[in-house]
């Protein structure tokens, strides 16, 4: 960060200098004119233009009836609307529930292959394998294994169980649904905290170990004195992404639950597309996208505060 | 350098320019759905088009069932629409009030289109000019299938045709004996499998709210509160509600084929006319086809399936015309839908089902099309009726209150008009 600023600053410095050099500025104009350029017509136009829409009843294809402004009437009625409330909430619990059990896993397994096992790499590669595994296949293939009654889960707990657990109705039952699309989707992405995380762990040097040892400290003060401090960074990188992505959920909803059963897996994201192209009210939809993209934004700068204070 | 690029651009487009005038072919779109076995089917009958005429390229775009309106969409806002279209007949009012289709009647044999049923020729008209807009080879029907073995077991009586069907009283009478049956674990499948935003929940339930009295919508004056979160309505559903909080639904993770699988774990099936093929291959004399219930004073059976269309934009419409007829006509095609249950559309093809003609099996579901069919709101806003009573149907058979859950529902719709200012000519005209 500190590097960027000088340089940035260096820069912006040298820019007036050299204001006579016109043959420079043009160089500089067009090494930037395709970011610039690819920025504004991907980035900023469809955002603006997201928030234009949200004050429209502008329909997802042409129709016969003109498009109208309506001001502020479509957040109005998602205020109003219960199903958006259900949503909300249920991506907060979502978020509550993915961050210690992604987070957990990722670190529980970067400890683990921190150490000096044999195969070490090899075994984080497999650790890592389904980060990259599309996330659609692995909703199939965990649909499967949530089946109800017969599903490979189910059989596995009533075997361990003696019989004792009925079988579960994993993404039938209201009470489970949600539960189940965390326990798939920690899994899923742990990977890639997890490889946060061994960086994280490789960044701590190695005479702060040492040190501590000398000092007599034992395994479980030099992980709690050490270990943990100089994770503090991490930690709170994790907390960030993991926030942003679970506030994201669409996909495992699309595909296993569609938001049901009664609303209880029903997702911002999820209630965006329905009503953009299921019920074709697009007006309606960016509505959604600008709240969601508010609530996104307030939880980002909170999240910045808290790096500042760990200085990261 | 940036001209060599042009040069090879323009160079390239113009080759491919004199390749395709080269084939000196007329490609006609054909955007479609269907299960693997109907996808083979229209295929040889693409090519046994092209044989007829060696002019004609058919280029086929496949879009999944459940994706199916989204896709279409995309088509329309990407201006790719197709020359031909299979559409699901409920949406048919949405897509020619956005002006997507063109008057089929001109285009399509002759013979063919003397030889619709009613039916066929009611999913297929825009109610707002009365014109033809659609036809297809079938039509559909919901029946309700019973294991005969578990009939007799409880001493139920057996319908003999669509006039005499089981009142309320006696079908939930039977549910609670069939539940209390040794071999039963659930007395009924209303597939549910089939998921929570599929267009069978509509397609299936509505009916049983006709029939209890009420509707998706007020057909004249084309709005929803006061109907569908009407009394009867909400007593409707909480009925079904019910069914299910006493275990005697299939529940929803359990699959779709509960009615016949092994050991029959359900005694009876609200199912569609096409699991007939199925069930009867695993259940043979086991399987009694009954009439729908009736729970009000009058019956009700749902109507409509997908059927095709020539979108306004086709360059060919007289080649898709053509394509159409010759599907419809096709020999082996026509095997192959019958093989399959269809329900007959045209009286040839009736003539040419024995399942469906009297005295056969499927007749009963023949007999429901001309007594209690009744179409699912033919209006510009059904994508939303439908998505807003899916919406409703899950959280009441997840233990919601059906009054809120409706209630929700009527307001969402009416909005929609609303937005759309009542979706003109049809606020005004009715």
């Amino acid at each position: 960060m500190a590097m960027q600023q000088a340089i940035s600053s260096t820069s912006v410095r040298k820019a007036p200098a050299r204001r006579h050099d016109r043959g420079r500025l043009m160089q500089e104009a067009a090494m930037l004119a395709p970011a610039v350029i690819l920025l504004t017509l991907f980035l900023i136009l469809p955002f603006l233009l997201s928030f234009w829409t949200a004050m429209t009843n502008q329909p997802l294809v042409p129709r016969p009836t003109p498009v109208r402004f309506v001001w502020f009437n479509n957040f109005i009625r998602i205020f109003q609307d219960d199903l958006f409330w259900t949503a909300l909430w249920n991506v907060s619990r979502f978020t509550f529930w993915i961050i210690p059990a992604q987070c957990g896993l990722a670190f529980a397994t970067a400890l683990l292959l921190h150490q000096k096992l044999p195969f070490r790499n090899l075994l984080r590669g497999m650790f890592f394998l389904p980060a990259i595994t599309s996330m659609v296949v692995v909703c199939v293939i965990w649909g499967t294994l949530f089946q109800y009654p017969t599903g490979p889960f189910n059989q596995i707990l009533g075997f361990l169980s003696g019989g004792a657990i009925q079988p579960i109705d994993w993404l039938g039952d209201p009470q489970w649904a949600m539960f189940s699309l965390v326990l798939l989707s920690a899994w899923q992405a742990y990977g890639f905290q997890m490889i946060v995380y061994l960086a994280g762990l490789q960044g701590i040097p190695d005479e702060l170990y040492d040190a501590a040892k000398i000092d007599g400290a034992n395994v479980f003060r030099r992980f709690w004195h050490v270990t943990m401090p100089g994770l503090r960074p991490t930690h709170v990188f994790g907390l960030v992404i993991t926030t942003i992505q679970a506030f994201k959920l669409y996909t495992q909803v699309a595909i296993l639950t569609q938001g049901g059963p009664k609303s209880s897996t029903e997702t911002v994201v999820h209630y965006m597309v329905r009503a953009g192209f299921e019920e074709q009210k697009m007006g309606y939809a960016s509505a959604v996208s600008v709240i969601l993209f508010v609530i996104v934004l307030v939880i980002a700068l909170i999240q910045r505060q808290l790096l500042r204070r760990f200085d990261v | 350098m940036g001209k060599r690029l042009l040069w090879s651009l323009v160079l390239s487009s113009a080759l491919s320019a004199i390749g395709a005038q080269a084939a000196e072919k007329t490609a006609i779109q054909v955007m479609h759905q269907g299960d693997p076995g109907f996808v083979a089917a229209y295929g040889k009958v693409a090519e046994r088009f092209e044989a007829a005429n060696p002019d004609v390229d058919v280029q086929f775009i496949y879009a999944p069932h459940d994706a199916y309106n989204e896709k279409f969409s995309a088509a329309v806002m990407a201006k790719q629409l197709p020359d031909v279209m299979e559409l699901d007949a409920p949406f048919l009012a949405n897509y020619v009030w956005s002006g997507y289709l063109q008057p089929i009647k001109p285009l399509i044999d002759k013979d063919l289109l003397d030889d619709m049923t009613e039916s066929n020729i009611a999913q297929g008209t825009y109610p707002i000019d009365k014109d033809l807009y659609a036809i297809g080879l079938t039509d559909s029907s919901v029946v309700l299938y019973g294991n005969k073995k578990y009939l007799e077991a409880i001493g139920a009586r057996i319908p003999k045709s669509v006039d005499d069907a089981w009142t309320r009283e006696e079908f939930e009478g039977y549910l609670e004996k069939l539940s209390k049956l040794d071999g039963v674990k659930w007395p009924i499948d209303t597939f549910r499998g089939y998921g929570i935003k599929t267009e069978w929940i509509t397609y299936a339930y509505g009916p049983i709210l006709q029939s209890a009295g009420c509707d998706l919508i007020d057909r004249k004056a084309w709005k929803s509160e006061g109907t569908l979160d009407s009394d009867t309505c909400v007593d409707a559903l909480a009925m079904m509600q019910k069914w299910v909080k006493n275990g005697w639904v299939v529940p929803q993770s359990a699959g779709t084929n509960q009615f016949f699988a092994q050991g029959n774990p359900a005694a009876l099936a609200l199912g569609g006319h096409w699991v007939y093929a199925e069930a009867a291959a695993t259940m043979k004399d086991d399987i009694v086809v009954l009439p729908l219930p009736k729970f009000g004073a009058k019956g009700a059976s749902p109507d409509g399936t997908w059927i095709w269309a020539i979108t306004k934009t086709s360059a060919h419409p007289d080649i898709s015309g053509k394509f159409i007829s010759f599907l419809l006509k096709d020999k082996e095609f026509r095997t192959y839908v019958a093989s399959q249950s269809g329900y007959p559309g045209l009286k040839s093809f009736a003539a040419e089902s024995p399942l469906y003609a009297a005295g056969g099996p499927m007749a009963i579901a023949f007999e429901q099309a001309s007594k209690t069919a009744v179409a699912r709101p033919p209006h510009p806003a059904y994508p939303t009726i439908t998505s807003a009573f899916m919406q409703a149907v899950d959280e009441v058979f997840n233990g919601g209150d059906p009054k809120e859950a409706l209630t929700s529902a009527a307001k969402k719709i009416d909005q929609d008009i609303e937005d759309n200012d009542g979706y003109p000519p049809f606020g005004e005209e009715q």
